[in-house]
């Protein structure tokens, strides 16, 4: 039913998600909702997240791609201000990649994380990697 | 007096006449010989040299009109890329000369605007839209001039939500996130409903104002006029503006005009008001009682002078209370309503003013200056409402009666406008006192000085315009004396103007003449 007048744009870009996966990324679409998107992206390597396997919820509203994807709390200013209809699912989550791997503290992907890496990066580095291992790590 | 005549050394002669005790009774203004002359120069003094200039809608649309016809002659480059610039360089014609002529290629690239348009993609018969994904004729798809390629539905989507989300449509790219391409006036023209293309002009010509250091709105409300000041502080006219809207406002805070208080006073000001709000609602209720009979008397004309309603009838000073005999040059004695003293009146009154009393013990030194500020503030709003009334009804009927041409009687509205102005400068030399400090003695003294004398020469302009006035307005025989009248209220008004406008100097230097003083003597 709500996939029955899919846009075209929506059905390519979601064909294309799943031939050729960007690496270090899965994402596909949930059955009863071709809208609603279940992702992971792998800790990158070299990163304070190597190892962790980060699960996310990409859900695309109806003026998609005029408005931005929606993605839980994530920071991300191509997610607000800077959205252009140009830029695709495929897109946003190599962003989230790159967040991980230099993760920008006055950019926050979680506050909590942010408050230790403005204090002490060394420590924080440490906290998530805590996280990845209690959270991540074989999901 | 310790500040007297010499305090206006280089002051013209009508200066010297208040500084004079003996001499200022309203019956003696009989020195200025012309009438009719001197409502004249008040009348040209009121529209001295003016360092602003009030633009309507059409004024602001006429110099964007220019500045775009001047940068695209200038810089060979069409309309619509000059308006681009102007809008990226805050419609500032001589940043954009200045950086074009330096490095052309680097303003080109910043603000989006492409030499040579790239086509590519029109070589080929079909092109896919970078947003729908679908493919189409690439005759029928649309570009920034930068060869990426969407199709028009697109793009009037993305156009269309550019223009609802604000004036950040104004700055519009290509949707392609790696290009900078901007998106002009004649895409929009080509994209947008004609709402939106409205909305779109509306911003356009909001922008000239808004973006640029040297204009602002009127803040009066539902107003459309905007100002362009164009002189710095000096010259003795600070920031005081007057919009076509008759709306007084300060150009640097856009609160209303308030010389001779600097901005940072009055942003002071206005937040203890409001801190101090609930308070003073209780102690200003329009009110209070009869300092002898003690029913209650509302205030409703707009000087200070007080009679109690039939058979009371006592005279009384609605600011402090005491006897209105106390008050003005009759007595000899001088004006001391403005000076904060403690209450004089009665035990049995004091009794009755308890209330009154406890909250003003906590605030007592605010609540003074307050107080006198709210007063005059109303005072102003009445003898606007009167003015009005006068030019609309009065002066008509006085002119039947006193078998006077209406332009015989301009005098009166001259005198009202004197009174609406003195009122707003009489009622910031209060906040101004409330920020004098305490320890600077000999200027507290001399501010006090002339305030009480402001006041006085006011209250005596007023209440002549007020209730003398009043005497003419229902005689119906041609009164001998009319004359008479508009010798002195002519008189008054133009003695006021000049007092008003010595002060408003004194007060803007800091009463640095004080030190002076202070040291001869
Ligand atoms: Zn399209
Ligand atoms: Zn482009
Ligand atoms: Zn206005
Ligand atoms: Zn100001
Ligand atoms: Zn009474
Ligand atoms: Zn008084």
């Amino acid at each position: 039913m709500a996939n029955s007048n899919l846009p075209r744009r929506i059905i390519k870009e979601t064909q294309r998600l799943l031939s050729e996966p960007a690496p270090g990324i899965s994402a596909s679409p949930s059955e009863d909702n071709m809208r609603y998107f279940n992702v992971m992206i792998l800790g990158p390597t070299q990163s304070p997240y190597e190892g962790g396997v980060f699960k996310l919820e990409l859900f695309l509203p109806e003026e998609y791609p005029m408005a931005a994807p929606k993605l839980g709390r994530i920071c991300l200013d191509i997610l607000k201000d800077k959205w252009s209809p140009a830029l695709q699912i495929r897109t946003v989550l190599l962003s989230i990649q790159a967040l991980l791997s230099a993760p920008n503290p006055d950019d926050p992907l979680s506050e909590n994380i942010a408050k230790h890496w403005k204090s002490n990066e060394a420590e924080a580095v440490e906290t998530a990697k805590e996280w990845t291992r209690l959270y991540a790590s074989g999901a | 007096m310790d500040f007297d005549d010499d305090y206006y050394s280089g002051g013209e002669e009508e200066d010297q006449m208040l500084y004079t005790d003996d001499d200022t009774d309203a019956e003696d203004f009989d020195f200025i010989d012309n009438a009719s002359d001197s409502s004249e120069l008040a009348l040209s003094n009121r529209h001295h040299v003016r360092n602003y200039t009030v633009l309507s809608e059409s004024d602001i649309r006429q110099r964007q009109e220019d500045d775009i016809t001047k940068i695209s002659t200038v810089l060979s480059i069409s309309k619509v890329a000059a308006s681009i610039l102007l809008r990226h360089y805050n419609w500032n014609v001589g940043k954009i000369h200045d950086e074009w002529f330096a490095d052309e290629e680097k303003v080109r690239s910043t603000v989006g605007l492409l030499e040579n348009p790239v086509m590519e993609y029109k070589d080929a018969s079909e092109a896919t839209c970078g947003i729908c994904f679908d493919t189409y004729p690439s005759g029928e798809m649309l570009d920034a001039g930068c060869g990426h390629p969407f199709c028009s539905s697109c793009w009037a989507g993305y156009v269309s939500i550019a223009i609802n989300d604000g004036p950040g449509c104004l700055l519009l790219r290509c949707p392609d996130p790696s290009c900078c391409a901007a998106v002009g006036q004649d895409m929009i023209n080509l994209l947008a409903s004609g709402e939106e293309k409205e909305k779109y002009c509306g911003y356009f010509t909001r922008s000239y104002i808004e973006d640029n250091r040297k204009t602002k709105w009127c803040p009066a409300p539902g107003c459309d006029y905007a100002v362009d000041f164009c002189g710095g502080r000096g010259g003795g006219g600070g920031y005081d503006v007057t919009c076509h809207c008759s709306c007084s406002f300060c150009w640097n805070c856009t609160e209303e005009a308030h010389r001779p208080v600097d901005c940072d006073t009055v942003a002071k000001w206005i937040l203890k008001n409001c801190a101090e709000s609930e308070n003073m609602n209780w102690i200003l209720a329009n009110s209070k009682p009869c300092p002898k009979c003690k029913r209650p008397i509302e205030k409703n004309q707009g000087c200070m002078h007080m009679t109690c309603t039939p058979p009371c009838k006592y005279e009384f000073c609605w600011l402090c209370l005491g006897p209105w005999t106390d008050h003005g040059q009759t007595t000899g004695g001088f004006y001391a309503c403005n000076r904060y003293e403690e209450a004089k009146a009665d035990k049995e009154f004091q009794e009755a003013e308890q209330q009154r009393e406890i909250i003003k013990n906590s605030l007592e030194r605010y609540y003074h200056y307050y107080e006198r500020w709210a007063t005059n503030q109303s005072s102003r709003q009445k003898a606007l409402a009167d003015l009005q009334q006068m030019q609309t009804v009065h002066l008509e009927k006085l002119s039947d009666l006193q078998c006077q041409p209406e332009s015989q009687l301009k005098f009166i509205t001259e005198a009202w406008l004197q009174i609406v102005e003195c009122r707003r400068v009489l009622k910031w030399t209060y906040a101004y006192g409330y920020y004098l400090p305490e320890e600077e003695k000999a200027k507290r003294e001399f501010f006090e000085y002339l305030q009480g004398e402001a006041e006085a020469a006011l209250e005596r302009l007023h209440q002549c315009a007020e209730k003398e006035l009043e005497v003419y307005l229902n005689v119906k025989d041609p009164e001998t004396d009319f004359n008479c009248f508009r010798t002195k209220l002519s008189g008054l008004t133009s003695v006021t103007k000049t007092f008003f406008e010595n002060l408003v100097k004194a007060l803007e230097n800091g009463l640095s003449d004080v030190n002076a003083h202070a040291a001869s003597n």
